[in-house]
């Protein structure tokens, strides 16, 4: 199979490191995602795939062929960019048909593939038009067509639904994902989404300051991600900093400073075999907390915290709400799902238990800085109001 | 509400008509400026044109003799020169100015702005004084030929002043930059991720610049060639000041009609009518074939 293998890639831009030391191995026919902050070096990495840059150091492979150096013109690659680069001067039809053309492949032949790859991207109707003559999403299809009639063994997309807006980039997702299922060919996606690269993705590898951090399966790395950075770049998490204090079996007690001198426990699964009195980080999705009035059941695999409501956010699909717990502050999501909960709704500076499993605390082998920042973010208490909103009319 | 589609209501009448008002008030110098000094003098050149010569004037009886002589041929080797040198001129400018445009284009904001002034340099000098340090360098003990004889690249000096090479030299020299600046203007708006997309759809450089870069620029080449072409056509001074008098350029047969006695006012008058004529005709041909090519995306 045609694997691309990417070993120890390295770029430079006059001795700022663009991408570092990246090793990667993408399978054949896979949907392949690089997901990072902007300025991480995706589109950098994605452009020596496609030969627009020659990489310091390392090799790009794709089967047994090293492609590290080949013109763009010669590598079995297309790319979808950015702000698509539809030649303005040609038509729909002579967009799609350029590569062919190039090739001086036989006029019917061209006819026949050119249609084929409109009616894949559903723009079959539009091939006299011009590229300023048609939406955002169109283009899209158009660049999708154009890219793909060349029957590359990679296709490289470069952020491909930043410019559209909501519901059309929900929309043609989900096209992707089908003309990857149509093509069968490797997609290389780049996105700083996590959305995105969440729902299309086989596997994600995220991306930091030129490194690759992770990767794996969407779920992995969401539920387990190895790193702080990847814990809090991908979805919303609470980092609490805490030291091991036991190891039973499959779940480690951590003790954690709450900043006003008290220390609770915190029970957790682990990937990795920690050591009593390592210090290291808890991370712990807000959807995974349940916020109550009223005392659960004691249970030895559950956490169970109490605090103070200090901030109540509707989000419409959900309410977040900020606990404060001695002088740590909790992101917790509640869906609002009366079937589970049949109370009266929570309120301002109304006490209440947090609770959750233990297995769904995760363990990073990481420390966050003293001061709770690290370069890239903040673990501080997320941003909320200091203050409950009256609503006008109920005084 | 009593707004029709359509119509105007009543106020809104009165709003276009205080604008049309002042349109024609702005306007009005502008207007009367061409009327007075470009339509009436046009005027009175298609009214001599159709007149009879007189040693140093005219006379003011129709005649259709100037008209007769052009298009029995009279002057047909002038105008041949003429549109030759023209083309020619417009031809190599392209050529030259191509290259330094792309290059002005694609290199940084800030040296771009520098290359740019050193384009418009020579329009601070005198054209005359230009022309005349052309023949200084060209002149048959000129600063062209020393420099060959020094390095023993020739025996004997090169007669190039008076020529049509000179001719060329010059002319392409002088309008140069009237093909840079508007090459330059559409190359510089070019999206050159254009070009990585080319690349990308398996085209080498050398297609890219063909399938891509150059038909997007020719809208530059269009404005520029036109820019070249014309005032080369009728130029007077550079085939005066350099050129032999062997082989009279239009625009010399025409000041000669003037300047020389007899004088033929009437016949300077419809030769340069007969230029414009042509001009116009090539001008309006290139304006619809540029319009059937758009037409075609509309
Ligand atoms: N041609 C270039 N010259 C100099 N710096 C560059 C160039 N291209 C990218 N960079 C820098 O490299 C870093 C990574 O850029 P890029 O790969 O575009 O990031 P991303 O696509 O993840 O947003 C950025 O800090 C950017 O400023
Ligand atoms: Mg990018």
């Amino acid at each position: 199979m045609e694997d691309i293998r990417i070993e120890h890639l390295s770029k430079d831009f006059g001795g700022f490191t663009a991408v570092d030391d990246v090793s990667l191995e993408i399978r054949s026919g896979e949907l392949f995602s690089f997901l990072g902050p902007s300025g991480c070096g995706k589109t950098t990495l994605l452009r020596m795939i496609a030969g627009f840059e020659i990489p310091k150091t390392g090799r790009i492979l794709i089967g047994n062929q090293d492609i590290t150096e080949l013109p763009p013109y010669q590598r079995q690659v297309n790319t979808i960019f950015q702000n698509y680069s539809l030649f303005p001067h040609m038509t729909l039809f002579d967009n799609v048909a350029f590569g062919l053309r190039i090739k001086r492949t036989a006029k019917m032949e061209i006819i026949e593939k050119v249609r084929y790859m409109l009616s894949l991207v559903k723009m079959e109707d539009q091939s006299s038009k011009y590229p300023d003559q048609i939406s955002g999403g169109q283009k899209q299809r158009i660049a999708i067509a154009r890219a793909l009639i060349n029957d590359p063994k990679v296709l490289l997309l470069d952020e491909p639904l930043a410019a559209l807006d909501l519901k059309l980039r929900q929309h043609m997702l989900i096209e992707l994902m089908n003309i990857h299922d149509a093509v069968g060919i490797t997609f290389i996606y780049v996105t700083h989404d996590q959305g995105e690269a969440m729902s299309i993705s086989d596997r994600v590898a995220v991306m930091s300051r030129g490194q690759i951090i992770q990767q794996g399966p969407p779920d992995d790395i969401y539920e387990r991600p190895t790193s702080i950075f990847s814990a809090y770049f991908i979805g919303e998490t609470n980092l609490i900093s805490g030291e091991v204090t036991g190891i039973e079996d499959e779940y480690v007690q951590v003790k954690c400073d709450n900043g006003a001198g008290e220390f609770f426990e915190i029970d957790s699964t682990f990937h990795f075999h920690p050591n009593i009195g390592q210090k290291l980080t808890l991370s712990l999705r807000p959807e995974k907390i349940a916020v109550s009035r009223f005392k659960p059941r004691h249970q030895d695999d559950i956490n169970i915290l109490r605090g103070v409501i200090e901030d109540i956010l509707y989000l419409g699909s959900h309410t977040q709400y900020i606990v404060r717990v001695g002088k740590l502050k909790f992101r917790v999501f509640s869906q609002h799902k009366r079937v589970y909960f049949d109370e009266k709704a929570l309120d301002w500076e109304e006490s209440v238990w947090l609770f959750w499993h233990d297995t769904d605390t995760w363990l990073i082998a990481e420390e966050v800085d003293e001061n709770g920042r690290n370069q890239d973010f903040s673990t501080e208490a997320p941003y909320h109001r200091a203050l409950k909103r009256s609503s006008p009319g109920s005084e | 509400m009593n707004k029709q589609h359509g119509y105007l209501n009543l106020s809104e009448q009165k709003q276009q008509k205080k604008l049309n008002l002042q349109s024609w008030i702005l306007t009005a110098p502008a207007m009367l400026w061409l009327t007075f000094f470009f339509l009436v003098p046009y005027l009175i050149v298609i009214i001599y044109s159709f007149l009879t010569p007189d040693i140093y004037d005219i006379r003011f009886e129709f005649s259709l003799e100037s008209y007769r002589q052009i298009f029995s041929g009279t002057y047909l080797r002038p105008f041949l020169i003429s549109f030759r040198m023209a083309f020619l001129t417009t031809i190599l400018c392209l050529l030259l100015a191509y290259p330094v445009a792309y290059f002005i284009a694609r290199s940084k904001e800030k040296t771009r702005n520098t290359l740019l002034v050193f384009i418009i340099i020579p329009f601070w000098t005198n054209l005359i004084i230009r022309i005349f340090s052309w023949r200084i360098f060209l002149a048959t003990n000129g600063v062209l030929n020393d420099i060959l004889m020094q390095f023993g690249l020739i025996s004997a000096p090169l007669q190039i002043m008076r020529t049509d090479l000179a001719v060329g030299l010059v002319m392409v020299y002088v309008y140069l930059p009237y093909m840079i600046l508007p090459l330059y203007s559409v190359i510089e708006k070019i999206d050159f991720t254009l070009l990585n997309a080319a690349m990308d759809l398996g085209a080498n450089e050398v297609k890219a610049f063909f399938r891509v870069t150059l038909p997007l620029s020719v809208t530059g080449i269009f404005a520029g060639s036109i820019l070249v072409f014309i005032p080369a056509l009728g130029a007077y001074l550079i085939t005066q000041l350099v050129g032999n008098q062997k082989s009279l350029y239009i625009g010399q047969v025409i000041t000669y009609k003037i300047k020389n006695i007899p004088r033929n006012w009437p016949m300077a008058s419809a030769l340069s009518l007969t230029l414009l004529l042509i001009v116009t005709l090539l001008l309006v041909g290139a304006y619809l074939l540029w319009l059937h090519n758009k037409k075609r995306k509309f």
